[in-house]
């Protein structure tokens, strides 16, 4: 494929992180784009606002006394390694776990941490820590599967919803996984989740949890596990479900919905093929031939031509839309502690459809066409207009002077909204919208005869429209 | 280094007894602390001074932010009274100094939007020399400012920095008996020690979390023996130093539950119960939570955000807790 292109290297920006500002293009554009790849999944200098001067003004996030992922929020809006948070938000849509059950933002944040630190290692690996989770131990009820009276609730979803789909194990295979995962717990299991329940701060706010393998209630009998016959404790079962054929199939098939095109929902799997059989197949082949390596399945992605190929085929959750609008504002890196726009975007995701931390379901989100409703498409035009307007916001303002320093006297109407489309991410527009956008520039144009005198206004109508249309809500 | 008592209780209210994210406390003559209750921008209606003593007495509350006049509070950061009992209350966001009687009646305000010392920005600690001076940190000018009572600026010192005498967005400060006066530099992960005329004399501490090393210190204050004791913030600690800067000893916090945490379990028999079947003295962690933010957040009676240090006229140490929402006091004697 051929180096240094611009275009190509927004598309990666997308799906690998949540778009690019027209410097980091400037920057992604000089790399051969295998070579881009490797700088998404290889980051070694990672940067962005750091912790302390997130709790120095915010004891609140410190604490995680607030129920909003504001600390997370800031890692996203600030990284310089976005794919780090884009896999956390996947496995986050996939291991859906909600804190208002726990009530413990701290557990859920280490959860997410996790998501973070090991989100693109070994599948094998992610599953065990998504076992040891404590969020994910409360979130499904397993301090409450004993040796001798066992909970199948974590049993059950970690095959059905985690890692395998429904058809491919049976009952047994379920109450056997849920015996191997007794004594899987957290430490003061009983006040804890008392706390938990009641939504209890006090006597001294939250305690965080983390994990403890009580052996006294492991089951470590005999069990059959889809097919194989052991003492297995939950490690044991990991490893035989990660290497079935139709966990590849369920990976595969999750990573292409995320990084590649919209799919069905997951409970129409089990009937609807996938969109591209052969790019689940090829998929799978790389999660086998890797040893289960997310990293390396999503290199092979990056690289192939149905990647290369999906341009603006997804459209954006509402967390990926509103992280990729406001990291065009780049406002997020000087913390004030008195502003709330943080807390207030992240609920902003909520009224869209996707408050992150609290999923609908243990299902997560069903994502593509159904991200969008009469109501949540008003939402995400008057969030994006609102930001991507406002020329106090550091980004807005070097973008507008960007464009308007690159033109001139013989600028024509099509080369300004040329340059506008172009600042955006490399977006492509309809036609309609491009008609727009031309209607706006030519009244311009008409009346001062050109565009040097005063650029901003009609520069920033066009980023208003651009962030209005159809095409912006798509990735 | 005798462990006393403990004072607080969390609370998500707005107004009454119970703190939310204390930031620092001050002591009026008649031995009442005050407690600068910070909350946060979504409930900023319980930003607040609430007032307590030793007994666990409370005596009421003023303040109530949020708003732009000059008696409300937006984002306070430190407190300390002056020699004629004015409580001096530092908001990083307006940009201001204001000024109340021990009783919360509103006095004046210093800083932007008033008369006076309009250029002031982003003040965070606060301390009194021995002639009634305000000494005033500005965090992001990585400045101390003397201030005489009636408001007018007398001597500007330090520069934004990280060699000796500069800082970089210090935060606590306060004087010894000689009035020496020593700042919490924050970013530069030390202590630095000026004399009473602002002039450089040392710096100690270095970033880390060994002995003797800091991680983002917040607080400074100094027995009338001339031990040093630092809110070791970063590293959920307070560390003590000799009057010459070298190391003593680390307090880790050993809370007990304070006369307001005990009367609120008595009334919610299921968790006290449940919290008696609990180990809540955490021994071991898993690996990857093995750093001082996750043991402080998964260890109740530990330090956790231990933002302030200061010391009573009898020599107690009062360690303020933002997220654990108490104030642990040791016996410096």
């Amino acid at each position: 494929m051929a180096t240094h292109d611009r275009k190509l290297a927004a598309h990666l920006a997308r799906r690998a992180g949540f778009g690019a500002t027209p410097d980091e293009l400037d920057y992604y554009e000089s790399m051969a784009y295998e070579d881009l790849v490797d700088h998404f999944l290889d980051r070694e200098s990672i940067d962005h606002v750091t912790d302390d001067m997130i709790y120095r003004r915010h004891p609140n996030i410190h604490a995680q006394l607030t129920h909003n992922p504001m600390h997370w929020a800031y890692r996203m809006l600030t990284t310089n390694s976005p794919l780090e948070e884009k896999i956390s938000l996947f496995w986050h849509g996939i291991f859906a776990t909600a804190e208002p059950k726990i009530n413990n933002f701290g557990a859920i944040n280490n959860q997410i941490t996790m998501f973070r630190d090991k989100g693109l290692e070994k599948f094998d690996d992610i599953l065990i820590e998504l076992s040891k989770d404590p969020a994910m131990i409360v979130w499904l009820d397993n301090q409450t599967n004993h040796k001798n009276e066992i909970n199948e609730n974590y049993g059950r979803e970690i095959l059905e919803l985690f890692s395998m789909g429904v058809g491919n194990y049976t009952e047994q295979d379920i109450k056997e996984c849920a015996r191997a995962f007794t004594g899987w717990t957290i430490k003061n299991s009983e006040y804890m989740a008392l706390m938990g329940n009641k939504d209890s701060i006090w006597p001294y706010g939250r305690i965080f949890w983390h994990f403890e393998y009580d052996e006294t209630d492991h089951d470590g009998g005999e069990k059959t596990f889809l097919g194989e016959t052991g003492n297995f404790n939950g490690d044991d079962i990991i490893r035989i479900i990660c290497k079935q054929e139709a966990t590849a199939q369920f990976v595969s098939r999750h990573i292409y919905n995320y990084f590649v095109a919209d799919e069905v929902p997951v409970p129409q799997w089990g009937h609807v093929p996938p969109k591209d059989p052969d790019a689940i197949n090829k998929l799978s082949q790389a999660y086998r031939e890797s040893d289960y390596s997310i990293r390396e399945m999503l290199r092979f992605l990056f690289n192939s031509d149905f990647f290369k190929q999906s341009r603006f085929t997804r459209i954006k959750s509402p967390a990926e839309f509103i992280v990729n609008t406001l990291r065009y504002t780049n406002e997020f890196n000087v913390i004030d502690g008195a502003d709330s726009t943080v807390y207030q975007v992240m609920e902003e995701s909520g009224f869209m459809g996707q408050k992150l931390t609290n999923p609908p379901s243990v299902e997560g989100w069903h994502t593509g066409e159904e991200w969008i409703t009469s109501g949540s498409l008003v939402d995400r035009v008057n969030f994006a207009s609102k930001y991507i307007t406002d020329l106090a916001n550091p980004g807005v303002e070097k973008m507008v002077a960007r464009v308007g320093e690159s033109i001139n006297a013989e600028t024509s109407p099509t080369e300004l909204v040329d340059k506008c489309i172009a600042i955006l991410g490399e977006l492509e527009v309809s036609p309609d919208t491009y008609d727009s956008l031309m209607t706006i520039a030519e009244h311009a144009h008409s009346v001062d005869g050109n565009f040097t005198s005063k650029p901003e206004p009609i520069i920033t109508k066009a980023f208003q429209i651009i962030s209005s249309s159809k095409e912006f809500q798509l990735c | 280094m005798q462990y006393v008592k403990s004072i607080g209780l969390n609370s998500n209210q707005q107004i009454g007894r119970g703190f939310n994210h204390p930031y620092d406390i001050a002591f009026s003559e008649n031995n009442r602390i005050y407690v600068l209750n910070r909350m946060y921008p979504q409930s900023t209606d319980g930003i607040r001074v609430q007032i307590c003593d030793f007994d666990d007495e409370w005596y009421g509350e003023f303040g109530h932010g949020p708003g732009d006049t000059n008696d409300k509070f937006l984002v306070p950061v430190c407190i300390d009274f002056n020699d004629e009992e004015k409580l001096y209350v530092t908001d990083e966001s307006h940009h201001q100094i204001k000024i109340f009687d021990k009783d919360g009646s509103f006095l004046e305000a210093w800083g932007r939007n008033t008369s006076k010392i309009t250029s002031l920005e982003a003040p965070s600690g606060i301390c009194f020399d021995s002639d009634g001076n305000a000494l005033v940190v500005q965090q992001f000018k990585g400045t101390v400012l003397r201030i005489s009572n009636d408001g007018n600026i007398l001597q500007t010192f330090g520069e934004p920095g990280s060699e000796p005498g500069e800082l970089n967005l210090p935060w606590g400060i306060c004087t010894d008996t000689e009035d020496n006066i020593y700042v919490a530099d924050w970013r530069n992960d030390r202590i630095q020690k000026f004399d009473s005329d602002g002039k450089f004399i040392q710096n100690f501490g270095e970033p880390g979390s060994g002995e003797g090393q800091l991680s983002r210190p917040s607080s400074v204050a100094v027995a009338d023996d001339g031990r040093v004791i630092v809110a070791d913030w970063g590293n959920e600690r307070v560390q003590i130093f000799d009057k010459n800067g070298s190391f003593q000893t680390i307090l880790q916090g050993e809370a007990t539950l304070s006369k307001w945490a005990s009367e609120w379990l008595d009334v919610n028999q299921d968790e006290l119960n449940a919290r008696h079947t609990a180990d809540l003295a955490i021994k071991t962690l898993p690996s990857h939570l093995n750093t001082p933010y996750h043991k402080a957040s998964q260890t109740e009676h530990i330090f956790w955000g231990p933002v302030s240090v200061k010391i009573d006229k009898t020599q107690l140490l009062y360690v303020t807790e933002h997220s654990r929402h108490r104030i642990q006091i040791f016996d410096l004697k």
